[in-house]
Formats: structure tokens, C-alpha cells, sequence
């Protein structure tokens, strides 16, 4: 058996988004009073469509375009924690952890946290300018948004 | 005489204290921003929306506007500095203007940069002014069959027009639909694709998708890039001066290539990057010393820089007459301005006078601060592109974060953003364009609405799409637009056989 290429993987994905979809319009509630098109017709058009697509897709093949380039080889051997892919996801939880305990915490907190702590992780060693920077940037926000702009940003912790 | 009274009436507005202020402030920003590599004006536009959210209209069109032609400019520093792009559109400026600067010449290439812009952005004002209200009194005609219609063509030739995967433009723009239906449908009342949560009633607000596909994906690219790529030398800025025969010179070009880049910008799909290249390969043509572009040819570098300004102000004229955006950038635009209660269009002219020109007025100012206070700075904001990358990235992602939760105040949101921020990445890596899926997010719920109005007036009949002759025309020129790349592959495959 052939392996699939990044197209096909990519369509046969699609392809299932699209049959879910399909099945959730199905499942939209008809208006009770006739009409010549209902809430469902639109999405059952946009699914189909992404079926077809798909098929489509299934049958191009990849261009240099369509394959991500190779990342540093020097930078995959590294530390686990400080790889190509680990810096992504070390990310995306840091993001979790930061739309999680903004409320609780506050804004001034975890946003002052979350930037020392990644610019520090992603490699900055200075780390008084670090603190200076994340400390200055989030208060200038804080108080435009709160002071100027009349947005309510969650205070959590500090009595500010 | 008429477009000169509402002009003077546009100045009345723009020339508020606050209104300059904002003016300033946008192309300050839009400077900053569009020259950070990877930052290009969607993500810009969309990072200013938070702070617009609740300013007049006018005054958030007017910082918005400001923005936008700020980032063309600021794009057009880090092409000539670093040879690195900031925005799509100022790609052509770099062909010379990093010769130049690897000359010494830097300072130069900026200067023409900034003289260019001003002068291609100037004349297509004027011709926004005298286009718009024409194609608005067109515009009014429409009606929701014309609309549906002109819909699928500016969803259709930005796939076209897109150097991706045809098929891959056509899944975003449907993903992008998909996306933009979802919540109450405000026809019937009924839920669609809520999944149960109360948080997806309303939909999802397009700020979220934006600043996830387009500033997170870059910050999460930049970081399987080696934390934001290897720091390039910069080059020393030198003289901004230009003599009297290079002035000469470069006005031929410039002056050719605003009306040129005006009307590519008009077009849908099109907009600043090809009018840059569109009018950097007509100079190539044109000049006798063509074969010196790319070397340090300084109608190389005025030519891309007057075509792409008169581009980005050439976009407005869709945008502001029909409401209907022909690009990524102008789609953020009109989110905007629907988030603060404006719906442009043919009415727009008569019943928001005030939002329309007061931008266009405000353009003029926006221009002349571009070049009076923006490239004197240009050697101090420069200096921006030093600032360590590590700290950089850590602020574009709150900035991200502030801008969604001060609008949402939903932490379902900023979990709904990585979501997007994530997706954004994927269709990086995996040669998906953007530009389509944003385009259809903010036009799939209208394009919708026109569709069944169309209908409910035909009583279910399809026909009126096609028998309606400008809705016809439309539609077949929608299908030309797809039918055109699939052509022009297949001679190119005959071609090489």
C-alpha cells in the first residue's frame, strides 16, 4: 500500500470535518412557517462543497508549497524543552494556564508573568530589562484600557 | 465642485484636534508595526480594533485608515533595511532598495519610498473621490441578487489571485463561511453549530479568527523558526537627500504607477502586492537601463512604493461604496467599522457623510504626516527592529490576549483565539492562504442574508441569479477567476511538453 501524501492526510481530514458538518445541518430545526429557504439550506451547500473540495484535494498533488520546510536539525537535537515544536506548545499551555487564571489572579499578574516568563524561556538573559519591559508595557495597558478607555480589566489579587 | 464642498466638509472633521491626534497615532503605529517582519497590516488593523471599539466611527476609520497606510510604509523600511518584508506588498521594494542600502545607499531607497508613497497615495485619493461617488450612485441599483453575486466574485479572485493551491484557497474561503454562520441565525432564530455552549450564541467575533490566524499563527511560526529566525545585519541609513535629476527621474515612474496601483487596488483580489509588482515589472519594461533593476535601480524602488500606496487607498473605493471588502486587510476593515455600528455601502455617502470624508480627508493629512514627521523618525523607529526577538514575541502575544479579552471579556475566547492561533499555523505550514478564510468570515453571514432575500423575492426561484444581467455578468466573471489559474497551468504543462 502507498502512503498517503500531506494532501490526502489533509483532505481525508476535511473530508470528515465535512461529513460531521453535514450532519449537524441535518439536524438544524425547520422554521415553523414555510419559507423558500431555511436556516438549514446555506449549511448544507457549505458542506457539500468542503466534500467536493476535499476530493479535490485528495487528488492534487503536494507542491513544495504544500510540505513544511525542514526545521534546524541543530535546534531538534537540543534540550527537549527548548525545541522547534516543545516551543509551540510550551506556549500554547502557557496561554491556557493565562486565560485560566486571569480572573482569578488578575490582569497585571498573569500579564506580566506570561511575558517575563516566555521572553526569559524563549532566550532573553537580561533579565532586569526583561522585568522592566513586561512590567511597563502591561501597566501602560492596564491603566490605557482601565483609565482611558473605560474597559474593565480583572484586578484578581492586587488591589489596584 | 460638489466633490470639493463634502472635501472641505471631510477636512471640517479630520482636522479636529482628535482627529489629528488619531491620524498620527494610526500611521505611527502602522509604521511600527508593519515593519516587524511577519506583522503585516491585517494583523495591525486587527490588533487596533480593541482600541477603536469605542471611538466615533469616523475617528476609528481615520486611526484604522492611518494604520493601514502607516503599515505600507513601515513594510517598505524593513524590505529596504533588512531585506526582509514586513507586509506583502512592499516584496517588490526590495529587489532594489537592498541593493541600495548594501550601498550604502539606505537612507535614499527610504527617502524615495517615502516620496513615492506620499505622491502615489495623494493621486489616488484624488481618484477615490471621484470614483466612489460614482460607483456608490451605480451601487445603489443592487440589489440582493447583484450583492450575492459580487460577493462570490471578491471571495473568488482573492482564491484566484492567491499564489496557493486553488483548492486550498477555495477550503479556506468555505471554512471561513463556516465559521461566520455559526450562532443564532438572525432570519429565523434558530441555533446553528452551537455545539450547546451559550458562549457560541452570538457567533464567533471575527477579532478572534483575525488575530488567531494572522498574529498568533506568525508568533507560533516564528518560534518553530528558531525563535523568530536568525537577527540580520542592518544597514547603516545614510543621507535621505536626492538630487534634483534623480527627482527627475523617479517621477515618471511614480506618476504611472499610482493610477496603475489605484486600479489594481479597485479590483477585488488584487490590492497592494500585485499593483507593487505590477508596476515595479511595467517600470522594468519601460526604463532603458532595465536591465540594472535588481541591482539598485532607484525607479525599482519608486515604482513598487507609488503603486502599492495608491493600491492600499484604491481598496477603499469597494469597500466604502458597496461595503463589500476585495482583500484581507479591507475585510478587517469593514469588521471594524460593523463592530462600531457602520454599515458602508451606497448609503453610506448619504447617511454617514461624516465617516466618509472625514477618511478621505484624513488621508491627505495621513500622507503628509508619512512623509513630514514619519521619515525624519525613520532612523530612531528603526531602531525597533533591535529590540530582542525573545521579548518582541512575548508582547505580540499579549497584545493578542488584551486586545480579545478587553472587547469579549470571555476567557472562553482567549482559549477560542490559541484555537485559531493554532489552525492559523497549520495553514501556514501547510500551504493554505488566509486571506480567503478572513474574507469569507466577514462576508459568509451577508453573502448568506443577500442569498435567501434574493430568493424570498423569486419565491425559491434560483433563476434570479442569472437573469438579473449584472448579477449574471458577476457570477460569470467569478467563474473566469477560477477557470483562469486552471487554464493558465494547463498551457503552462503543454508549454513544457
Amino acid at each position: 500500500m502507498t502512503r498517503l501524501n500531506t494532501n490526502q492526510i489533509i483532505a481525508l481530514v476535511l473530508a470528515a470535518l465535512a461529513v460531521g458538518y453535514l450532519a449537524m445541518a441535518w439536524q438544524i430545526r425547520p422554521f415553523p412557517l414555510p419559507r423558500p429557504i431555511d436556516s438549514d439550506m446555506f449549511p448544507k451547500v457549505l458542506g457539500f462543497t468542503l466534500l467536493g473540495l476535499s476530493l479535490l484535494l485528495f487528488l492534487e498533488k503536494p507542491k513544495a508549497q504544500d510540505v513544511p520546510e525542514e526545521l534546524d536539525p541543530e535546534e531538534q537535537t537540543g534540550p527537549l524543552l527548548l525545541r522547534p515544536w516543545s516551543r509551540v506548545i510550551v506556549t500554547s499551555l502557557a496561554l491556557v494556564a493565562y486565560a485560566l487564571l486571569l480572573v482569578p489572579v488578575g490582569f497585571v499578574l498573569t500579564s506580566v508573568s506570561l511575558v517575563f516568563g516566555l521572553a526569559w524561556y524563549y532566550g532573553y538573559r537580561r533579565h532586569g530589562v526583561n522585568l522592566a519591559t513586561s512590567l511597563g508595557v502591561v501597566l501602560t495597558l492596564y491603566l490605557t484600557m482601565t483609565r482611558i478607555m473605560g474597559v474593565y480589566l480583572p484586578t484578581g489579587l492586587l488591589p489596584l | 465642485m460638489e466633490s470639493l464642498n463634502n472635501l472641505m466638509y471631510g477636512f471640517g472633521i479630520a482636522l479636529e484636534p482628535m482627529n489629528i491626534a488619531y491620524v498620527f497615532a494610526g500611521v505611527f503605529a502602522g509604521t511600527i508595526i508593519g515593519m516587524l517582519p511577519g506583522l503585516g497590516p491585517i494583523s495591525a488593523l486587527a490588533l487596533m480594533i480593541p482600541i477603536t471599539f469605542a471611538m466615533e466611527p469616523s475617528s476609528g476609520l481615520i486611526l484604522m485608515a492611518g494604520v493601514y497606510y502607516g503599515a505600507i510604509f513601515g513594510g517598505s523600511s524593513s524590505s529596504i533595511l533588512l531585506n526582509a518584508p514586513g507586509v506583502a506588498g512592499t516584496v517588490a521594494t526590495s529587489f532594489d532598495g537592498y541593493p541600495m542600502a548594501k550601498q550604502g545607499l539606505a537612507g535614499k531607497a527610504l527617502a524615495i519610498a517615502a516620496y513615492a508613497s506620499f505622491v502615489g497615495g495623494t493621486i489616488s485619493i484624488v481618484f477615490l473621490m471621484m470614483v466612489a461617488p460614482m460607483l456608490s450612485k451605480v451601487a445603489v441599483s443592487f440589489g440582493p441578487a447583484e450583492y450575492f453575486s459580487l460577493m462570490v466574485l471578491g471571495l473568488t479572485a482573492v482564491v484566484s489571485l492567491s499564489d496557493k493551491s486553488l483548492i486550498k484557497g477555495l477550503i479556506a474561503a468555505v471554512i471561513g463561511v463556516m465559521i461566520s454562520i455559526m450562532g443564532i441565525d438572525l432570519q429565523t432564530g434558530t441555533e446553528r453549530f452551537t455545539f450547546g455552549t451559550a458562549h457560541l450564541l452570538d457567533g464567533i467575533d471575527f477579532l478572534v479568527v483575525a488575530l488567531g490566524i494572522f498574529a498568533l499563527a506568525e508568533v507560533f511560526y516564528m518560534l518553530l523558526r528558531g525563535g523568530g529566525g536568525k537577527e540580520q545585519p542592518r544597514n547603516a541609513i545614510g543621507s535621505l537627500k536626492l538630487t534634483r535629476s534623480e527627482v527627475r527621474e523617479i517621477a515618471p515612474p511614480i506618476a504611472r504607477s499610482s493610477v496603475l496601483g489605484f486600479f489594481t487596488g479597485v479590483l477585488p483580489g488584487a490590492g497592494a502586492t500585485i499593483g507593487s509588482f505590477l508596476g515595479y515589472s511595467m517600470e522594468k519594461r519601460l526604463a532603458k537601463d532595465g536591465d540594472t533593476f535588481g541591482k539598485g535601480n532607484i525607479k525599482g524602488v519608486a515604482a513598487p512604493e507609488a503603486a502599492n500606496n495608491a493600491a492600499c487607498t484604491g481598496s477603499f473605493v469597494p469597500l466604502l461604496t458597496l461595503g463589500v471588502p476585495g482583500s484581507g486587510t479591507t475585510a478587517v476593515l469593514l469588521g471594524a467599522l460593523l463592530v462600531m455600528g457602520v454599515s458602508p455601502g451606497p448609503a453610506m455617502l448619504v447617511d454617514r457623510p461624516d465617516v466618509f470624508w472625514g477618511v478621505i480627508a484624513s488621508m491627505y493629512i495621513g500622507n503628509i504626516f508619512l512623509l513630514v514627521l514619519n521619515l525624519p523618525l525613520i532612523p530612531y523607529i528603526a531602531k525597533i527592529l533591535e529590540m530582542p526577538r525573545p521579548l518582541l514575541l512575548a508582547l505580540i502575544l499579549i497584545f493578542c490576549m488584551v486586545g480579545v479579552y478587553g472587547m469579549s471579556f470571555s476567557v472562553f475566547d482567549l482559549l477560542l483565539l490559541l484555537g485559531f492561533g493554532l489552525m492559523g499555523l497549520g495553514m501556514r505550514l501547510f500551504g493554505f492562504p488566509a486571506a480567503p478564510l478572513i474574507l469569507a468570515l466577514i462576508l459568509g453571514a451577508i453573502m448568506e442574508e443577500s442569498m435567501r432575500r434574493a430568493l424570498q423575492i423569486s419565491g425559491g426561484d434560483w433563476s434570479i441569479f442569472i437573469d438579473k444581467p449584472i448579477s449574471m455578468w458577476l457570477l460569470i466573471i467569478a467563474a473566469l477567476s477560477l477557470l483562469l489559474p486552471v487554464v493558465k497551468q494547463g498551457l503552462a504543462r503543454i508549454r513544457a511538453r
